[in-house]
């Protein structure tokens, strides 16, 4: 190790093909300097358990996983209108496994924070001396009433977790009729993906416009008031597909009666506060909350969600254990700019947890945490637009910072002298968008 | 020595860079886009490690404070202090260049290699991999990158810093933009 030359070393890290090759001291390889077990892999596990070994290969490191494939949601909803195959969105956990990371396909069962351990279904435990709990979402199908998972999984999907539900909700579209109802019902907030139900309905009203259902209407049934980059939203959807009670897409506003409280799968309607709609496809994304495995573990302390600590993640509810990904809540949430649950925020977390984590485990000092987010949405094969997050810890608070943070501007220059973006900026986010995927999952599985 | 070289890789590279942040986390935000290392994956997205300290500096600066446009790069630089943009600079330019050579027809890098010899080779060099001093490398830089970058400054829509370069843009005959992007990002030296 003494030979070694710093610079080489970093490259060596850093290499981003093929897997890094290091030369271990045996002492670190046979005798683990701690282990980390980390639950669920998304695209928070992935990247935790990745860059824990990138950064300390002494680490013992076991990923637990339930699927041996993983389906991004970022970009699914491009699935729908048929501009992209779901194949591109699937990834493995091979080269994970190539870094040494210790793969387990199994479902976890229990979570133990005072014996420090982890139990699977088949009742194998896994001792831990930090555990990551990246576990996602799950649905609360009981808040709407007449819903059921099985309905949703056969007949009303939510397609808010990429895979199967996405190619029924696909398959749903592609056999509705021209002037047939497309149904999007938007739960209350936080949820995964914020501005995720509003680029379908572009996604949905892009398909229907090129494949002979122009006289298709896409109502938007939504819980809340306002949404992630609606001015961005609003002027595409009304050039590109025509927007309001004449046009191809619908929003209704939870006060203006878009909050659906029933669905009747046999007789395809939904019920709101107001009214009954009937529909050709109801695509309905239920409430949802932390992981079910949180919960049980105890680690939702803050409702529906986990609390953790600014500096690292590490849960408020039990030392030793850190919770990343959609099943947080942090950022600046009293001013209304908490973390967005998106995949891109989930990296970046997972990126401060394994950080602090190599550290604590090498007495080294806690490094300075920096959490960001880059989230594009695609509204037309060549009409995209984006927003990014930055959040600072301070005296261990979040912070969030507004001037490194925004959606993509709709007018450029100040008062009289402002005017529209120009059209390219749009066409070049969308090609963006696809490049942002690539190396998000790249940066996260590869 | 193994727990220097952790400090070194967790905390940052010198003690200026220290006393400012952390620049290994921070550089580690750029990856989601740029790749590890500042080699990405994809070809909309470029790879940024190797290249020149001062180019990387200056752009970002430029970004920041409004000088030049960019569409994502602006927003996000606004929250950096110039210190910590010195440091990504300095950071990046530190990686290595890793071209990432995507295959293109031969009648499309023939055409690309004509318009290059005429248009791009005094400052970047044939193949893309000896430019002048402060120039970025482009061989086996992402293909479709450079074609929206030269969408870019062909447009007249966009602040462009860079008079030289925007004027070389410009005098690419349409026909040849995209074969000129694609013959660099084919170039694997």
């Amino acid at each position: 190790m003494n030979s070694i030359d710093r610079r080489s070393f970093l490259k060596s890290l850093t290499a981003a093909s093929g897997a890094a090759v290091l030369s271990i001291p045996s002492a670190l390889a046979s005798n683990p300097k701690a282990r980390v077990v980390v639950v669920g892999g998304g695209f928070g596990g992935a990247t935790v358990a990745k860059y824990l070994r990138q950064l300390d290969p002494g680490i013992d490191v076991t990923l637990i996983e339930r699927e041996t494939r993983y389906t991004s949601c970022p970009l699914s909803n491009e699935v729908l209108s048929d501009s992209r195959d779901i194949k591109t969105l699937q990834t493995g956990y091979e080269r994970l496994a190539r870094r040494g990371v210790k793969m387990v396909h199994a479902e976890v069962t229990g979570i133990d924070p005072v014996g420090k351990k982890v139990t699977v279904t088949d009742g194998t435990t896994f001792g831990y001396d930090a555990l990551v709990v990246s576990p996602g979402v799950d649905f609360n199908y009981a808040a709407i009433k007449g819903l059921t998972q099985e309905i949703s999984d056969t007949q009303l999907p939510h397609a808010w977790k990429a895979g199967a539900q996405t190619l029924l909700l696909k398959k749903q579209l592609a056999a509705m009729p021209d002037g047939g109802r497309f149904i999007i019902a938007v739960p209350k907030g936080p949820l995964r993906c914020p501005p995720g139900p509003y680029e379908r309905a572009a996604q949905v009203a892009m398909y229907c416009k090129h494949h002979g259902k122009k006289k298709a209407k896409i109502l938007i049934l939504d819980s809340n008031d306002s949404f992630s980059k609606r001015p961005l939203f609003e002027e595409a959807w009304k050039a590109l597909y025509g927007y309001g009670p004449t046009g191809m897409i619908e929003w209704v506003s939870g006060s203006s009666g878009g909050i659906v409280e029933e669905v009747d799968p046999t007789g395809m309607t939904c019920r709101t506060t107001f009214d009954e709609h009937k529909a050709d496809v109801l695509n309905v994304i239920p409430p949802h909350h932390a992981g079910k495995i949180a919960r049980t573990a105890g680690l939702t302390n803050s409702g529906a969600w986990c609390a953790v600590k600014p500096m690292d993640l590490e849960s408020t509810a039990h030392k030793d254990v850190y919770v990343i990904g959609d099943s947080c809540v942090g950022g600046e949430v009293s001013t209304g700019n908490g973390f967005p649950k998106s995949a891109h925020m989930a990296n970046s977390q997972a990126k401060v947890v394994a950080a602090s984590l190599v550290a604590k485990f090498n007495a080294l000092p806690a490094p300075v945490p920096v959490y960001t987010n880059t989230c594009y949405s695609v509204v037309d094969h060549d009409w995209g637009f984006s927003v990014v997050h930055l959040f600072r810890v301070e005296n261990n608070q979040w912070v969030y910072i507004k001037e490194g943070s925004g959606i993509s501007p709709v007018t450029i220059g100040t008062g009289k002298a402002a005017k529209p973006v120009p059209r390219i900026h749009r066409k070049i986010e969308a090609q963006y968008a696809a490049g942002w995927l690539n190396n998000l999952m790249a940066d996260s599985f590869g | 020595m193994y727990k220097t070289i952790l400090s070194l890789l967790l905390i940052g590279l010198t003690g200026a860079a220290q006393a400012r942040g952390d620049i290994e986390p921070l550089a580690r935000t750029c990856n989601g886009c740029h790749g590890v290392g500042g080699v990405s994956a994809s070809g909309p997205m470029p790879s940024i490690g190797g290249l020149p300290k001062d180019y990387l500096r200056q752009i970002m600066k430029q970004w920041k404070y409004g000088e030049r446009s960019a569409i994502t790069m602006d927003r996000i630089l606004k929250g950096f202090s110039d210190d910590q943009i010195d440091d990504l600079a300095e950071y990046f330019s530190k990686q290595r260049w890793v071209p990432s050579p995507q295959a293109a027809p031969d009648a499309v890098l023939a055409k690309g290699k004509t318009a290059a010899s005429a248009n791009c080779r005094d400052c970047h060099g044939l193949t893309g991999n000896d430019p002048d001093v402060g120039v970025p490398r482009i061989n086996g830089q992402w293909a479709r990158y450079m074609e929206l970058e030269l969408m870019k400054y062909r447009s007249g829509e966009f602040k462009m810093t860079h008079r030289k370069m925007k004027q070389a843009a410009r005098d690419m005959k349409p026909e040849d933009v995209s074969a000129t992007a694609r013959y660099y990002g084919a170039q694997s030296k």
